[in-house]
């Protein structure tokens, strides 16, 4: 692991101006609403353009670890505050940005309790911009906490369908998650016999046995995986995303699983390759299925919100039956999935949101015909539809064809399973936007107004995304692309 | 020749405890009997943290001042201190009781202070017995007395049955030939660690201890005595009484070296034992004052890892956990005796709309039962760090499995407490929540330690490992 320190620690700003937002919303009396929101707006406008600028000038020919900055933190306990980024997590950054620029902008409306809301909110990205960028496991799982624990306030305050239930299922099984996560670390940490948590000091250095190796990654996948909806451990997610606002869907369903699927990247493939080939079959296997599961679940639903939740299941499969396949193309196409099923779920949730926030209905059984009542709207759900099922030309359709095409050189059978069980979604979700958007007009939306521009920003910002990286896959795929070489060249 | 200099802070406390026993016996004046304790609590506290670099060795050597025991002090006149600052209101207790009250808490932590730096096994036991004995009466001065009598009598019983184990303990250590010095044990026991009888005197001489840090299988009083005992003196037995059992708990086990895999095999039922039993029973409670007393015997548990791993991270994370637990359970008192009117116990729906009625109390709540779970960027997150780092050191990683199953467990409880706080609506009749400037102060310093600790713990564990270095000497 090459590094590349940073002129300037630009890094390092991103979460200072997030905190800085925080401790603004704090700061602010609970009455002035508006002030909150638009302080919230500001710190979110500014991330983005950070990440965006990490993005631009992030140097995909010298690959490595680029704007890394370390720092002294705890010598005694062998921390060290080590930030830096690569082809794997500039576009979760990127995506990070994104989403919460428009979940802000989502909620503009929103009116309960709007100063805890958006602390909540901030903090919660805080910790996602921290987890992609940390370098030194301490602070990695830290930031990945930090990501969690808002998550059952944000539901159970702010939420709908069965909150209590779905916020508590989702933070205990996340949390269930981190509490393997912990002991892996700090086994390893301790197999290394080099007392250090610092991530590139442990890869470059440690010479783990191949046994240390199979047991953390284990404890890695399984821990990390319940986050990314592997299957079984999926459970929460169609659940926690059904109950939880918008908003915090969009960054839950968006950012917060990759976290999941990042983890296993970062923590368990770059220290324990071995492990990472030992299990990749059982790793393939289980995403299959949860491809295959999510698909057909789907099937069954009649609630917007948790065919959504279940197509995430699908589309994490994706990503993990690329990180399975072991090949330059397979991980590429998983990060590439990452972030575009990231965009495309955030809009997904975000048109939904709107619908829903106008009907009160999210069965789409007795929607219909909204294209004629809000074309706007509708035009988005119908984009993020169509983005889900990987339709040519936009984000996923390339992601997922990388996938694919890994998946079908190693493991054929389940490529073929793979691609039926899509094919069978994307009949399922054609129906979907057929049910919910044309056919007669339900009388009762009839007067319903369309989205204003206001708050179709954040819509038409993540649709660009969408369509400007389905026609450039370029500008994604050479970014992980830096990465990914290193990796898979890396193996023994 | 004594230098009593090193000898002043307890001198001090010794003092106070002398003057309240004055006002006791003069008109009872709640007011000023609450002033003076302010005073002298903090009068104490200032003298423990001057002293705080003070070395040597009193009375025959059985009497050891050193950096572990003076960051102890330290400890435990913080605690003495801030539960002070929280009797503004002391209504669980009859007014003509205050300085009596006082009185008792000023001897407990004086004995307290005494156990830390005791190195003489039965110097040790008087110091504990000194602690226990006022602490049983403490538990009688609720208001309404049965229950509290009742609970009183009960914590006295199994306390008494611990200290008659562990004087037999004791006795059979002394039997075979070993000192009651610590510094003499640590050099002998070591070697004969396996032997039956010592190991067994060694076992059943920690009961005293285990009982102390409520840990299995001495941890039934802790629910009936949180619950019976004045909100206050609740406060107390679960922080800075635990912080001295901890403390006198790592000496003693310091002195057994490298533990052997009986002693470890012991310790790792005892702790697993605890916290499950804890996070499990926890569950269950309503009242939030038995909440806390089970999640206390499930941190018993938590801090017995950190001592059957019998090395030096584990030493220094023994104390790290102590101050995390002292800082977290406080946090945790305070609210209760905020939120209860007239010192009487609160159930946890009683915290419903808690961040409206007294938003900074909330927070620090919400952060204290975070921390209490192990969730970063929390102090308690550190501390549980630290102690599986040790663990994972002396190879039991099922063990910190283990543990981690069971923090979360503890974490359905304690959001159960966090939503009553955050997401349920007030009842019209809920008493409206006092809070002075004063405690929201205290509660913003709690709210900083809580994360400061938890995000940047240099230089506590850079402390702790020189407090640690050479406990026996």
């Amino acid at each position: 692991m090459q590094l590349h320190s940073a002129q300037f620690p630009v890094l390092s700003l991103i979460l200072l101006v997030c905190l800085a937002g925080l401790a603004a919303v704090v700061l602010l009396p609970a009455e002035k609403k508006q002030a909150v929101k638009y302080v919230s707006t500001v710190c979110s406008a500014v991330t983005l353009g950070l990440s965006v600028y990490v993005f631009v000038a992030y140097d995909r020919a010298l690959g490595g670890m680029q704007f890394v900055e370390h720092l002294q933190w705890a010598p005694s306990l062998g921390v060290s505050y080590i930030n830096g980024v690569d082809g794997f997590s500039v576009p979760l950054l990127l995506l990070t940005g994104i989403v919460f620029f428009t979940g802000v902008l989502t909620m503009w409306e929103h009116d309960l309790r709007v100063k805890e809301f958006f602390a909540m909110f901030i903090l919660l990205v805080t910790g996602v911009f921290g987890m992609f960028m940390a370098l030194d496991l301490f602070f990695l799982f830290v930031w990945y906490d930090v990501s969690l624990f808002p998550m059952y306030l944000l539901i159970v305050i702010w939420g709908s369908t069965n909150r209590e239930y779905g916020a508590l299922k989702l933070t205990l099984f996340l949390l269930a998650g981190s509490a393997l996560i912990l002991p892996g670390i700090v086994y390893l940490v301790a197999e290394s016999g080099m007392g250090t948590f610092s991530l590139p000091a442990l890869v470059n250095n440690a010479d783990f046995s191949p046994f240390a190796q199979k047991l953390a990654f284990f404890l890695f996948y399984v821990g990390f995986g319940i986050l990314a909806g592997v299957w079984p451990f999926h459970t929460w997610s169609p659940a926690g995303h059904v109950a939880a606002p918008t908003a915090v869907s969009m960054l839950h369903a968006g950012v917060l699983m990759k976290i999941g699927a990042f983890g296993i990247l970062r923590v368990g493939m770059f220290l324990c390759p071995e492990g990472w080939a030992f299990w990749a079959p059982v790793m393939a296997l289980l995403a299959t299925i949860g491809i295959v599961y999510g698909a057909l679940a789907g099937l069954r639903q009649t609630d917007l919100k948790f065919v959504i939740g279940y197509s995430s299941v699908s589309h994490m499969g994706v990503v993990g039956l690329g990180l399975a396949a072991m090949t330059v193309d397979g991980v590429n196409g998983a990060v590439f999935q990452m972030f575009a099923h990231g965009v495309m779920t955030a809009l997904f949730f975000s048109a939904v949101g709107y619908i829903y926030d106008k009907t009160h209905e999210r069965k789409f059984a007795n929607l219909g015909g909204l294209s004629h009542v809000m074309p706007v709207a509708g035009g988005y759900f119908i984009l993020a539809a169509l983005t889900g099922i990987g339709v040519p030309c936009l984000a996923s359709f390339w992601a997922e064809l990388l996938v694919l095409l890994a998946a079908f050189d190693v493991y054929p059978v389940y490529g073929a399973v793979a691609v039926s069980a899509l094919a069978i979604n994307a009949l399922f979700i054609l129906r979907v936007v057929e049910k919910t958007c044309f056919g007669p007009v339900n009388p009762k939306w009839e007067h319903l107004p369309d989205v204003s521009f206001g708050l179709g920003m954040p819509r038409l910002v993540l649709a660009g995304v969408i369509v400007i990286f389905g026609i450039m896959p370029f500008l994604m795929y050479e970014t992980i692309q830096s990465a990914s070489m290193l990796l898979i060249s890396g193996l023994p | 020749m004594t230098n009593w200099t090193l000898f002043a802070p307890e001198l001090f406390m010794l003092a106070a405890a002398g003057l309240f026993f004055v006002l006791s016996l003069s008109r009872p004046q709640p007011a000023r009997d609450y002033a003076v304790a302010r005073v002298a609590a903090a009068v104490g506290l200032s003298l423990t943290a001057w002293a705080v670099g003070a070395e040597g060795v009193l009375f025959a050597g059985t009497y050891r001042v050193d950096l572990f025991s003076q960051v102890f002090k330290v400890l435990i006149t913080t605690g003495f201190f801030l539960v002070i600052c929280l009797c503004a209101e002391l209504s669980g207790v009859a007014d003509k009781r205050h300085s009596e009250f006082y009185l008792l808490l000023a001897v407990c932590t004086l004995a307290l202070m005494l156990l830390t730096s005791c190195v003489h096994l039965l110097a040790i036991y008087l110091a504990l017995e000194l602690s226990s004995y006022s602490l049983y009466i403490l538990v009688c001065l609720r208001r309404g007395r049965e229950k509290g009598l009742e609970s009183g009598l009960k914590y006295f019983i199994i306390g008494a049955c611990a200290s008659a184990l562990m004087l037999f303990g004791f006795a059979l250590l002394y039997g075979t030939g070993l000192s009651l010095h610590l510094a003499d044990l640590a050099r002998e026991l070591p070697g004969r660690i396996h032997e039956p009888v010592v190991l067994i005197g060694f076992v059943l001489g920690l009961s005293g201890f285990l009982f102390k840090i409520a840990a299995f299988p001495f941890h039934f009083w802790a629910p009936e005595v949180y619950e019976a005992a004045p909100n206050q003196a609740a406060a107390y037995i679960a922080t800075v009484s635990k912080a001295g059992g901890i403390a006198v708990l790592m000496r003693i086990t310091a002195a057994a070296g490298a533990g052997g895999d009986q002693l470890v095999g012991f310790l790792m039922v005892v702790s697993v034992a605890s916290m499950t039993l804890g996070n499990l029973a926890a569950i269950a409670q309503q009242d939030l004052k038995r909440l806390l007393a089970f999640s206390s015997v499930a941190h018993a548990g938590y801090v017995m890892i950190a001592i059957l791993s019998f090395n030096a991270m584990g030493l220094s994370s023994g104390v790290f956990y102590a101050l995390s637990l002292l800082v977290m359970k406080l946090t945790c008192f305070m609210i209760v005796i905020q939120v209860s009117s007239g010192g009487s116990n609160i159930k946890i729906n009683d915290l419903a709309g808690l961040h409206i009625r007294a938003p900074v109390l909330a927070a620090a709540l919400m952060l204290a039962l975070f921390g209490l779970a192990g969730i970063p960027p929390t102090i308690g997150f550190t501390a549980k760090l630290l102690v599986f780092t040790a663990a994972v050191e002396s190879g039991y990683l099922w063990l910190v499995i283990v543990a981690m199953i069971n923090v979360v467990i503890s974490l359905y409880y304690y959001l159960q407490v966090l939503k009553a706080a955050y997401f349920l609506e007030p009842k019209e009749s809920a008493p409206p929540v006092r809070v002075p400037a004063s405690l929201n102060f205290l509660a913003l310093v709690l709210i900083f330690l809580t994360v400061a600790a938890g995000i940047y713990p240099r230089p506590f564990i850079a402390a702790a490992q020189a407090m640690t270095f050479g406990i026996i000497g």
